[in-house]
């Protein structure tokens, strides 16, 4: 009976090691695959503010200006604002 | 074992199992005691005195268009210690950077007691490559948040710029530093970007037809400042020549300083709504009282006469139309020094004021307050105010009578309303205004656009220097509102020392200058501040 309990007993232990090893590799690993996905966030957060910056640079008025003049497009004119109330009379037949 | 003593047997098995189970049981702790608890990775955390660039919250206009945004560049580094040959990585590196001084850097490289020395912050990523492929020893790069302006030069004067650590030096970029909201070093998406209260549409049409003004009349500088009449919000405010929020150097130019918030000036004429306006709130005339301005004012040594003498008395409406000094001087008499004071006091135009890009130029008011001074300062001379600090005075007498306090940041809730001026006088000041544009005889007539309803009051102004005033070197200035049925927004035009050209008729005032600019400034933005 002793025997059998020396035998399970060690069995447990030597389980128990390998499964703590696993544990642990475990972790490590997930913590690496943590700390490059942060990486990551901040590289395309970094990527995301270039674009963004970018963006704005290129629809800066001073640029959007004389390509929509070449357009053939231009200010509107007071006339062509019209109140609410003004359309809605004309809508009706 | 002997059969015949069981007792000591178990007694002895008890003495081996018991170490047995305690070690199994540590064993197991241990091994759920790891299991359970996250051990850190250890991480490199050297304690480095150096400046860091910290990061900054975006600034961006009301419609959250981009105006300023951290992102990130590398910046080069030096560790002496690893560095082996100082001579050719000095050298090599002023090869590339021809701003470097080549002896400081071999001496800062050569001192192997140091650990890190910057050599340039924040490089194009071209620049790091090529630095890479030099392939020398003890060079790094740290990767740095470092300011850019997408929108280039526009708002400028507003934005103010950065230092080296990304620090805001002025501006709204030093006003950051100082707002709470932003936590030390913090994470950049921490960090919520400023909303500003400006329409980048409307700046860009401000700053093109200040630009478009200049040119057409030969000024040597320009200002302008559109403001949301109820609120006073800054909707566009420009300074011209503009700066550069990126070249630190050119705010520093004496020519490109900001003359909405930085200067003041005497601004002439416009003053007269102050005036007229104090008169009607403190029933010393109505806009029918006639005054007698055929004969000069005496103040002091100096005699006020009116640049086109009317050959008649006029009536106030008048004086504000025909732009009289001597009937806006006889007002202010007939008010007396203390009223005028307290009532400009009570528009704000004689405590400083601050905007959140920094104060603006505080007034410069007469040391003495006497006839002369009164006289003066009824038409807009002897007191000197920033045009921001004018413009949101005139927003107050227009708007129905309630204090403006110009404000560069959004305002989505209401603020609770003061007022200052009767609904009345602020009703027949929105009449003269009017009037002042659709009559054939009003000095703003030129400054009339179909659809707008723009009112608007002219100021010459000369420019006081060595030995007297300038007659040739003025400040034309026109300060237009609209819809002037329920005016909204405010607009102050400057002209700074404009030339007669062929268009203008060979006239610097303002009525020729500065109120035609402001027509074709509200006929180009007034859509995009309509339909907002």
């Amino acid at each position: 009976m002793l025997r059998a309990l020396q035998v399970l007993a060690i069995a447990a232990t030597i389980a128990s090691a390998f499964w703590v090893y696993r544990q642990s590799y475990d972790t490590r690993h997930l913590s690496a695959e943590v700390t490059a996905a942060e990486r990551r966030v901040e590289r395309l957060k970094s990527e995301i503010a270039v674009l963004e910056a970018e963006r704005a640079y290129l629809a800066r008025p001073e640029r959007i200006e004389p390509l929509a003049r070449m357009q053939g497009l231009r200010p509107p004119t007071p006339d062509q604002i019209q109140p609410l109330s003004a359309t809605a009379g004309a809508a009706k037949p | 074992m002997s059969p015949t003593s069981p007792a000591p047997a178990s007694w002895r098995r008890a003495v081996v199992l018991a170490p047995i189970v305690f070690a199994f049981l540590a064993v197991a702790v241990q091994v759920l005691r790891l299991s359970a608890t996250v051990r850190d990775e250890p991480r490199l955390a050297a304690a480095e005195p150096v400046p860091a660039a910290a990061p900054r919250p975006d600034i961006v206009d009301r419609h959250g268009r981009l105006l300023a945004a951290d992102v990130m560049a590398p910046s080069l580094f030096a560790d002496p210690s690893l560095v082996v040959d100082p001579d050719e990585t000095a050298d090599k590196l002023a090869a590339v950077f021809p701003d470097l001084e080549r002896g400081e850097l071999r001496r800062a490289l050569a001192d192997r007691t140091r650990r890190f020395v910057w050599i340039k912050r924040s490089l194009s990523p071209r620049l790091a490559q090529r630095i890479h492929d030099l392939g020398l020893p003890g060079l790094a790069f740290r990767d740095e948040p470092r300011r850019t302006y997408p929108g280039v030069r526009l708002a400028g004067h507003m934005i103010g710029y950065v230092g080296i650590d990304n620090q805001g030096l002025a501006g709204l970029e030093r006003m950051l530093d100082h707002d709470q909201r932003q936590g030390p070093l913090g994470n950049r998406g921490d960090l919520e970007p400023v909303r500003l209260s400006v329409d980048l549409g409307v700046q860009f049409g401000l700053e093109a037809e200040l630009a478009d003004a200049m040119a057409r009349t030969g000024a040597k500088g320009a200002s302008g400042v559109i403001l949301d009449a109820v609120t006073g919000e800054i909707v566009a405010m420009a300074s011209l020549p503009s700066v550069d929020p990126a070249r630190p150097a050119e705010h520093l130019e004496p020519l490109r300083f900001n003359r909405v918030t930085g200067g003041v000036y005497e601004l002439g004429s416009i003053m007269k709504m102050a005036t007229v306006a104090m008169a009607l709130e403190h029933r010393i005339a109505s806009l029918d009282t006639v005054l007698d301005v055929r004969v000069p004012l005496e103040a002091g040594r100096w005699k006020i006469v009116d640049p086109h003498p009317s050959p008649r008395p006029l009536t106030v409406r008048e004086v504000f139309i025909h732009s009289s000094n001597v009937g806006a001087g006889m007002l202010a008499l007939q008010a007396g020094a203390e009223r005028q004071r307290a009532f400009l006091t009570r528009l704000g135009l004689t405590d400083p004021l601050r905007l959140e890009s920094g104060p603006v130029a505080p007034p410069t008011l007469p040391k003495y307050w006497g006839r002369a001074e009164t006289i003066t300062i009824a038409y807009g001379h002897g007191m000197a105010v920033s045009p921001l600090q004018f413009a949101a005075a005139a927003a107050t007498l227009i708007n129905g009578g309630f204090a403006v306090t110009p404000t560069l940041i959004a305002r989505d809730r209401p603020q609770p309303r003061m007022r200052v001026v009767s609904s009345a006088t602020s009703e027949a000041m929105r009449d003269l205004m009017r009037r002042n544009v659709t009559s054939p005889k009003g000095t703003g007539r030129r400054a009339e656009v179909a659809g707008f309803e723009i009112g608007g009051k002219t100021g010459t102004a000369e420019i006081a220097g060595r030995g007297g005033y300038d007659e040739k070197a003025v400040i034309s200035s026109f300060l237009a509102a609209f819809p002037m049925s329920a005016p909204r927004h405010v607009v102050l035009l400057t002209l700074f020392e404009p030339k007669g050209s062929a268009e203008t008729g060979g006239q610097i005032a303002a009525g020729a200058t500065a109120a035609p600019a402001t027509g074709r400034l509200i006929s180009r933005v007034g859509p995009l501040l309509m339909a907002r």
